[in-house]
């Protein structure tokens, strides 16, 4: 029997709440599938969101683009890892609360086993001098990786505020300038930086957006 | 760190996250004050989040078993899974609050806030190595090579590997 016979072919169309559907796909074969997609993904989070959309729309129909980007957009708004968030409201959909148990066990278990085993293997060869002459290559390698996170942090945000109004671009680089000041050099606590930023931004971002409209509509 | 402590210590830092790597700043600073981790513990912690499979969030269950062992890795995951959760609140009142212009100022607000915290801990990370031109060399390099996305990751940490091996 195949992954598509498994399934109610209508479940991919039709909203979590409805029971009915969602329960006819089989625990089993979302863990399976999840279970493919853990330990497949390797290079984080763009590459497990690929296999999502793979196993989900292209080979199952299981669900339509539509849902993944509307699940995508909820992701944005929810704090911790997105791809976990995103796993949470396709396991719902699929089969309620054992959708989400099978989508996240399979999406962790693997990793979370070879993680931890790499770790051990780590703590293992830890003082052996070869070992720790690649560590001093790999770990100033990190902070390049880092970088080039932070990179990707920033460019959208920055690109954001540079498209809506040089005072959006400027206060951006204001919070970030001074989130790195109060946490490098006055050593606040960094989730006090983040309420901060968060409740100044609240505070601020929309008197810029509503000044960007008044001169929109003053241009008129 | 009581392990109550310990999983209070990733359940904050992932709440006030939005990706990721998103909680490396929280964690770097709670966990170094304390004096459970090191710079180093940091560094081998991304770098295996890299090399293994999955989201790369989950750097933090090798930051788990470097600082508190099994028991770590139990606690992180944990701590990594709940805050996502709120993504079902989020999905109930969303249509609700998606056009509100403080939500969308409070949000892009967090996430410039993690940009300027990053930085920081970058800093550490080099500093961590020594400022010398051999670690700088790495520093740069793996970050021109993983700017150009055409390289893998795990070809970057092995290259990395690799001259450390040789250069030290």
């Amino acid at each position: 029997m195949t992954d598509k016979q498994l399934i109610d072919p209508t479940a991919a169309t039709l909203g979590p709440s409805n029971a009915a559907a969602t329960s006819k796909m089989n625990f089993w074969v979302i863990l399976r599938v999840w279970l493919l997609i853990g330990g497949q993904s390797f290079g984080g989070g763009s590459s497990t969101m690929y296999l999502i959309r793979r196993e989900h729309i292209t080979k199952r129909n299981w669900l339509t683009e539509d849902n993944v980007n509307e699940f995508w957009a909820l992701c944005q708004l929810t704090p911790g890892m997105s791809i976990v968030a995103i796993s949470i409201l396709i396991g719902r959909k699929l089969k309620g609360w054992k959708g989400i148990l099978a989508v996240l066990s399979g999406l962790l278990l693997p990793s979370t086993i070879i993680t931890t085993i790499l770790a051990a293997g780590f703590t293992a060869v830890g003082n052996w001098t070869p070992a720790q002459a690649l560590l001093k290559g790999v770990i100033p390698a990190t902070a390049g990786l880092s970088l080039t996170v932070a990179l990707q942090f920033a460019i959208p945000l920055l690109r954001k505020g540079w498209n809506e109004q040089v005072a959006s671009f400027i206060f951006s680089l204001l919070v970030i300038g001074g989130c790195a000041t109060l946490s490098g050099i006055f050593k606040f606590p960094a989730s006090f930086v983040l309420i901060g930023s968060g409740v100044v931004a609240g505070l601020v971002f929309p008197r810029i957006w509503r000044n960007i409209q008044k001169t929109q509509e003053q241009s008129k | 760190m009581n392990p109550l402590e310990f999983f209070l210590t990733f359940l904050k830092a992932s709440l006030f996250s939005t990706d990721g790597l998103g909680n490396l700043p929280s964690l770097h600073q709670d966990l170094l004050a304390n004096g459970i981790a090191t710079d180093a513990d940091f560094g081998r912690s991304i770098a295996l989040g890299q090399i293994s499979p999955g989201p790369n969030g989950l750097w933090a269950l090798a930051l788990g078993y470097f600082t508190y062992g099994i028991l770590g890795v139990i606690l992180a995951l944990i701590a990594i899974i709940i805050p996502p959760f709120t993504v079902l609140l989020v999905a109930a009142v969303h249509s609700r609050i998606e056009h509100l212009p403080w939500v969308k100022g409070l949000m892009r607000g967090i996430s410039l806030a993690v940009v300027g915290l990053f930085i920081i801990v970058i800093i550490s990370l080099v500093s961590s190595a020594g400022f010398e031109w051999k670690t700088l060399i790495f520093t740069i390099g793996a970050f021109g090579l993983s700017l150009s996305r055409k390289i893998n990751v795990l070809v970057i940490l092995g290259i990395a590997a690799l001259g450390g091996y040789l250069l030290f």
